[in-house]
């Protein structure tokens, strides 16, 4: 059984600070994180792994060579092995790029199942796992929430997946891609003492588009269906405020106000 | 003529109306021949929205089946040739766009909120990072343009009522590779930052804060609370916003006897719309809303709540 991770390495959202002065976000020097849903998926290949040893564990990542030390500490995680696709060509790749270099990569090794994360935290479009399964023929669930191992090991997993009001159980047959939310219950454990300083980088291994034969027209800037032509943060300086009473009026003028915002029909 | 295909959302009508709004804000209303995938047929009389609504010969084909769908949906474009493809983004349609995208080659734009023209350009405004930065994306290369519309971002303006023509379409999906089994509920407990609508309590509501709830039902909202609630024990700190609590992003949030100390105030950044009731009409909080009730919390809900279920009675 072989598991792969589809990862992803995001700015740390939470740590924007806000530049008054400028009307603009800070976003330079922003420590890098393992997107949660993505650690979720990994902290549940590491479950299955756990109930069957055999399970070989892969985690794949488009990034930045700087990110190697975030993979060399799940490498001391019971993970076996780590690709890293990276090259300068590839920055700026939207989701539609982005895919197309993942395919290129997984048309090429063999796998039972991928595991990822549902959002990330950075763009939170939740597209390339789709866009993944319509490229490689598979079908594809996101949102899941639990995964039950022993049908998992028999090649038709069951699992629960999280919408709205409800909880929806599926199974699916392998292989296909699975979608995990941070609301799971899966964490990722923390490295063992001894293994902290464990030398794992030769189990790395760091792909290019010549590796992955991908023209430069394929990918990056080139590559892409989109381009964000600009961003903005929203204005939050205030603001022509209404002021009501609580009386008959002024609910009514909450309503209309509630009603052209589209919260009530 | 600019032709637009729809992804019909069975569950709730008024994103249809949304989506065809977004139609028209892209472009205009008099050129435009909408058709609506539905995927679920119905035998009753379509409302006069679109100019078409397709179904699939096959009959029925589950919303979890992303890739029958997009392969119907690519079929239905090859005949067709639309300008614009719009799906809802919801669980599901968030699904079906991307595969769909895939197959027409095309670049797509999620959870759109905005649309605007920009010279002879067309920007799709969208949120990114949780909400703190928002995106204008242009489309790059030939083919339809495709984006997935975010659920009350485009309140429906009245549109022309059109004599629908429904088309069976000549398509048989394979059968999925996944299998539903069954569903159950929820118990509620979900993110307050991943919430639309917020209802926060804070200090004026302390003895009635489970009065929350019944606004909360109506307008299909979660409950959040200011620290002094936390401290006080009525509300758990998994729902408290704030500097010490979580940073809120929700397009509506309703504060409900919170006077808004800094800390509160910082939680509150990325709110879009903010309605404040409380008895001082100088408490902070008053200061970032876009409305003000001055008055008491609780009657403030029970009249509110009545004013929405009248809408509802008669059938608006």
């Amino acid at each position: 059984m072989k598991i792969v991770c589809l990862i992803k390495f995001v700015p740390d959202v939470e740590e924007f600070k806000y530049d008054y002065q400028r009307h603009v976000l800070i976003r330079e020097n922003l420590k890098q994180i393992l997107n949660p849903d993505d650690a979720c998926a990994v902290a549940c290949a590491l479950m299955i792994k756990r109930s069957n040893p055999e399970t070989v564990i892969e985690v794949v990542t488009m990034a930045p060579v700087s990110v190697s030390g975030h993979l060399e500490d799940l490498l001391r995680l019971n993970i076996d092995q780590a690709i890293l696709i990276s090259d300068i060509r590839f920055s700026g790749s939207d989701t539609f790029a982005t895919t197309r270099v993942l395919a290129r990569y997984l048309k090429q090794t063999t796998f039972d199942v991928i595991l990822t994360g549902t959002h990330s935290l950075d763009g939170s479009t939740a597209q390339v796992p789709s866009q993944l399964a319509e490229v490689l023929g598979l079908p594809q669930m996101s949102n899941v929430v639990a995964l039950d191992t022993s049908s998992f090991l028999k090649g038709k997993p069951s699992f629960d997946v999280e919408h709205d009001t409800s909880i929806m159980t599926f199974s699916v047959d392998l292989p296909a891609i699975l979608s995990v939310s941070r609301d799971s219950a899966y964490k990722l454990p923390y490295v063992a003492y001894q293994d902290l300083n464990r030398d794992v980088s030769s189990r790395i291994r760091v792909l290019s588009h010549q590796e992955l034969d991908l023209q430069p027209q394929e990918t990056g800037l080139e590559g892409s269906r989109t381009e964000v032509r600009r961003s903005f943060v929203k204005n939050m300086i205030k603001k022509d405020k209404v002021i009501l009473n609580n009386d008959r009026e002024g609910i009514e003028a909450v309503y209309c106000y509630l009603h052209e915002h589209g919260f009530v029909p | 003529m600019n032709r637009c295909l729809i992804l019909m959302d069975g569950n709730r009508p008024e994103t249809d109306l949304e989506l065809l709004e977004v139609t028209r804000r892209i472009h205009g209303e008099s050129q435009i021949y909408t058709m609506g995938l539905e995927l679920e047929p119905k035998d009753e009389k379509p409302s006069g929205a679109f100019d078409a609504i397709v179904n699939f010969e096959c009959g029925s084909v589950p919303p979890y089946d992303a890739a029958g769908i997009a392969m119907g949906a690519a079929a239905l474009h090859e005949m067709y040739g639309f300008d614009t493809i719009l799906v809802p983004a919801t669980f599901f349609g968030r699904m079906v766009a991307p595969r769909l995208a895939m197959r027409l080659g095309v670049g797509l734009v999620a959870d759109v909120t905005g649309i605007e023209h920009v010279g002879m350009q067309l920007e799709m405004i969208r949120p990114a990072y949780g909400g703190k930065l928002m995106a204008g994306i242009v489309k790059k290369g030939p083919g339809p343009l495709m984006m997935s519309i975010r659920e009350n971002a485009f309140p429906a303006t009245s549109g022309t009522i059109k004599q629908t023509r429904r088309i069976v379409f000549p398509f048989d999906h394979q059968p999925s590779r996944m299998t539903f089994i069954g569903a159950r509920e929820k118990p509620q407990a979900t993110d307050i930052r991943d919430s639309e609508i917020l209802i926060s309590g804070g200090g004026g509501i302390l003895e009635n804060f489970s009065r929350l709830d019944d606004l909360k039902e109506v307008l299909h909202a979660q409950v959040s609370a200011s620290r002094r609630l936390v401290d006080s024990g009525v509300a758990s700190r998994k729902i408290q916003v704030g500097q010490s609590g979580k940073t809120v992003s929700p397009r509506l949030y309703i504060a409900l006897g919170i006077d808004g100390s800094v800390q509160h105030m910082e939680g509150l950044r990325h709110v879009e719309h903010l309605i404040a009731v409380n008895t001082n009409r100088e408490a902070p909080i008053c200061s970032l809303a876009d409305v003000v009730v001055v008055g008491d919390a609780v009657e403030f809900i029970d009249r509110l709540v009545k004013r929405i279920q009248l809408q509802e009675l008669s059938g608006g």
